[in-house]
């Protein structure tokens, strides 16, 4: 009995293509992608692979020969892909190199996760084992929260690497300036330290608060940093967020609600969109579609209504659930651009998916098969598209193919909304500044909706 | 009468089964006509290419005196005086009987301001005004085949198309969607109907088309269709001495006295004696085989 039961089984398995393809293929073509993104991370975040180094930019205020060998140390991270001015376009043959201000604004339009600043000034403390080292100012996109230790760990390792003779002179020097016997200061400056080497006692800000007792130069240096600056290595990586002078408030700015609020809605919104267009294969499975059609209705019209509906739908469904966002995690959903922003993406966003949607059911011969091809595409598209992952976890190949998916565009659009605003912008520019992403799901919604009518001819006259 | 539906030489090939093979049909203006045939015989792709849904291959077609094409599209004007009742019942069942026939009338194209009267008629047609606010899931089986039928005529058709309209209900449902379709052609309408009920097609249709193999193979009034097949010979059954005798005769008037007297002359005594009448069912036995069609 058992064995008939399985063998009955097999043979409806077997002789059903989209639920072999279900069982035995998606598992594979998912494994695929997630270790494409998690190996390909590891690649971009650990210094592994070539091709999917972090992009990030150096800004060379110092312009001296050590400057210049530390930067071409860092260029020669493998994690790492070293930009110093723009890409070269037509528009642009000849770009400038990238300046403090305009590095930290690429970086705040999420054209780069992190800018590294070398001061001026970088070369007179390079080196300098007794006093924290040399400053190098790091301009970050706190969206990307894991690129910016990543970088600083790098610029350590680059800093050891640029100038080994540098070191050994400076190291050499301060040995013979604090070599010897110690005096009764230096004594007194190493009692002062132990009990905070030891953990002992907090550090006080090196910058805000002076020292208690007034003490030798390098010493004070040290004893006044705060824990994470007292041991930097070489270099002080000094962290600077993209947004952080437009924080007047000194808060924390826009922080990751936005970008979970885009991605989980959009992801979802196309799980609802897939199911709710299963009521068009209902429609035909009820033969309710047949009488419809024997009506004065068209399939032309009959699809435009369900696309409306289905559309109106997933606007209410982006709705409340970025309601729900600015409501329970204070997400900024009530500033003027932000909601002009939000209510032109989220018309096209639900416009585009209502229509993926119905050319999905159309495409589909039941409803088994619209839930088994709707969830593998989804999930495909999200976690390629960024809802499921962040995509700055990802290599640059995989950001690019980003692009071609519906999520990627959609999560896009509600980045630049909510994340990648100027607060300064006015109305116009902040809406044109997502021009893209409504054209590219204006189209989308079109040429789903084309194809959804071209495929619907099979329940037209046959 | 005229013709208010002419279908001449119809022929539709799916794949390596053709579904019609040169099919003829009429349908006078106020008839009441019975498409017959076997399963796979073609009858049901004949109504959906009058109905718009089946593309034919060859053949001609007229309805109320004007060419129509096999798509919906074409034809949108006369294919309005069309009602196409569908076999399956294609009701929204979340939908209560009056938003079930208000959706239906509205796309019927039915005006606002008459929506209400024909969706009020076709409660108290279909004797559902009681129930009309109940969702159709909780209909039983004949509720919802009356209420399939009045979806498809809210516009008032001349010409209907009903897809066997009783398939699957208790003998008093059926006989009330007769007695509903009665008054559908006493108020002007012609009625193409397919069924496998034979005893009923027999009993309402006043002529059948028998269709097999995608070609018309009889068509006349049930009369007509009897001596075409069976002729006038007719089964006698006879009780001599307490037992039954069947004996066939080619003439009932002529044959008949002949017959009792030969019986009599035996000298056993004759009991009931019973003429069978032909049945629709032998005729469509007798042209369409006894082969089994599937």
């Amino acid at each position: 009995m058992i064995g008939t039961i399985c063998h009955v089984s097999w043979l409806n398995l077997k002789r059903d293509y989209v639920a072999l393809c279900l069982t035995f293929v998606l598992p594979i073509v998912f494994f695929s992608i997630f270790a494409s993104i998690f190996g390909g991370m590891g690649a971009a975040v650990g210094g592994g692979g070539g091709s999917s180094a972090m992009g990030i930019i150096v800004v060379d205020e110092d312009q001296t020969e050590i400057s210049r060998r530390f930067v071409e140390a860092v260029n020669s991270q493998e994690a790492l892909d070293v930009a110093e001015a723009p890409r070269r376009t037509d528009e642009n043959p000849h770009p400038e190199p990238f300046t403090r201000e305009s590095a930290r604004q690429h970086v705040r339009q999420g054209g780069a996760p992190i800018a590294v600043i070398i001061p001026a000034g970088f070369s007179e403390t390079f080196g300098n084992f007794v006093n924290s080292g040399a400053d190098v100012d790091l301009v970050y996109d706190a969206a990307n929260p894991i690129a910016q230790p990543t970088v600083a760990g790098l610029l350590q390792a680059a800093a050891f690497m640029a100038a080994p003779d540098i070191l050994m002179e400076n190291g050499l020097e301060q040995f013979d300036a604090a070599g010897g016997m110690l005096t009764d200061d230096q004594r007194a400056i190493m009692q002062q330290l132990k009990p905070f080497l030891r953990g002992e006692q907090p550090w006080s800000g090196k910058n805000d608060e002076p020292a208690d007792e007034p003490v030798g130069g390098a010493a004070t240096d040290v004893a006044g940093a705060s824990p994470p600056e007292a041991f930097q290595g070489l270099v002080v990586v000094n962290a600077i967020r993209a947004r952080a002078v437009e924080d007047e408030d000194g808060g924390e700015g826009p922080d990751m609600t936005a970008y979970y609020a885009a991605g989980i809605s959009v992801m979802f919104l196309l799980f609802s969109m897939a199911g709710v267009a299963g009521t068009l294969l209902e429609e035909e499975e009820r033969g309710t579609l047949e009488r419809l059609l024997t009506t004065k209705l068209g399939m032309g019209t009959f699809l435009a209504g369900q696309w409306l509906f289905f559309a109106l739908i997933g606007v209410l469904q982006i709705i409340l659930m970025f309601v729900w966002g600015a409501v329970m995690f204070d997400l900024d959903l009530w500033s003027p651009n932000h909601l002009a922003g939000f209510a032109a993406m989220t018309l096209v966003t639900g416009g585009a998916a209502a229509s993926f949607g119905i050319m999905l059911a159309t495409v589909c011969r039941s409803r088994a098969q619209l839930g088994g091809i709707s969830t593998v595409v989804i999930l495909i598209m999200s976690a390629l598209g960024g809802s499921m992952v962040p995509r700055f976890v990802m290599p640059e190949f995989m950001d690019t193919t980003a692009k071609f998916t519906f999520n990627g565009w959609a999560l896009d659009g509600y980045l630049k909304v909510f994340w990648y605003d100027d607060p300064g912008q006015s109305l116009a520019s902040s809406l044109a500044s997502i021009i893209p992403e409504i054209t590219v799901l204006a189209a989308a919604t079109v040429v789903f909706l084309g194809l959804a009518r071209l495929m619907a001819r099979r329940w037209e006259a046959i | 009468m005229s013709d208010v539906l002419a279908i001449h030489g119809a022929r539709k090939v799916f794949g390596s089964t053709t579904a019609l093979d040169g099919a003829e049909l009429s349908l006078k203006r106020g008839e009441w006509l019975g498409l017959l045939g076997p399963n796979g015989a073609g009858k049901t792709t004949l109504v959906k290419s009058i109905a718009g849904r089946v593309r034919l291959d060859a053949g001609t077609m007229t309805l109320l005196g004007e060419p129509i094409s096999g798509t919906a599209r074409g034809d949108s004007d006369v294919r309005e005086r069309l009602g196409v009742v569908p076999q399956d019942l294609a009701l929204y069942p979340a939908l209560t009987a009056r938003e079930n026939l208000e959706a239906f009338a509205a796309l019927h194209g039915i005006d606002r301001s008459t929506r209400r009267d024909r969706v009020n008629w076709a409660l108290d047609w279909t004797g559902l005004a009681d129930r009309a606010r109940e969702p159709v899931k909780r209909f039983s089986g004949g509720m919802k085949r009356r209420l399939n039928i009045a979806c498809s005529i809210l516009h008032e058709p001349e010409v209907i198309l009903l897809d066997e309209p009783t398939v699957g209900v208790d003998p008093q449902s059926r006989q009330r969607i007769w007695e509903m379709l009665r008054l559908l052609q006493e108020g002007g309408a012609s009625l193409l109907l397919t069924t496998h009920q034979l005893d009923e097609a027999q009993q309402v249709c006043e002529r059948i088309v028998i269709i097999d193999h995608g070609r018309s193979i009889a068509d006349g009034p049930f009369q007509e269709l009897v001596e075409q097949t069976i002729g006038t010979s007719r089964r006698i059954q006879v009780e001599v001495d307490g037992e039954t005798v069947f004996e066939q005769i080619d003439d009932v008037a002529a044959e008949l006295p002949a017959l009792l007297d030969r019986l009599r002359a035996d000298g056993k005594p004759i009991g009931d004696i019973h003429v069978e009448s032909p049945t629709l069912q032998a005729v469509f036995i007798h042209l369409t085989g006894r082969e089994l069609r599937e």
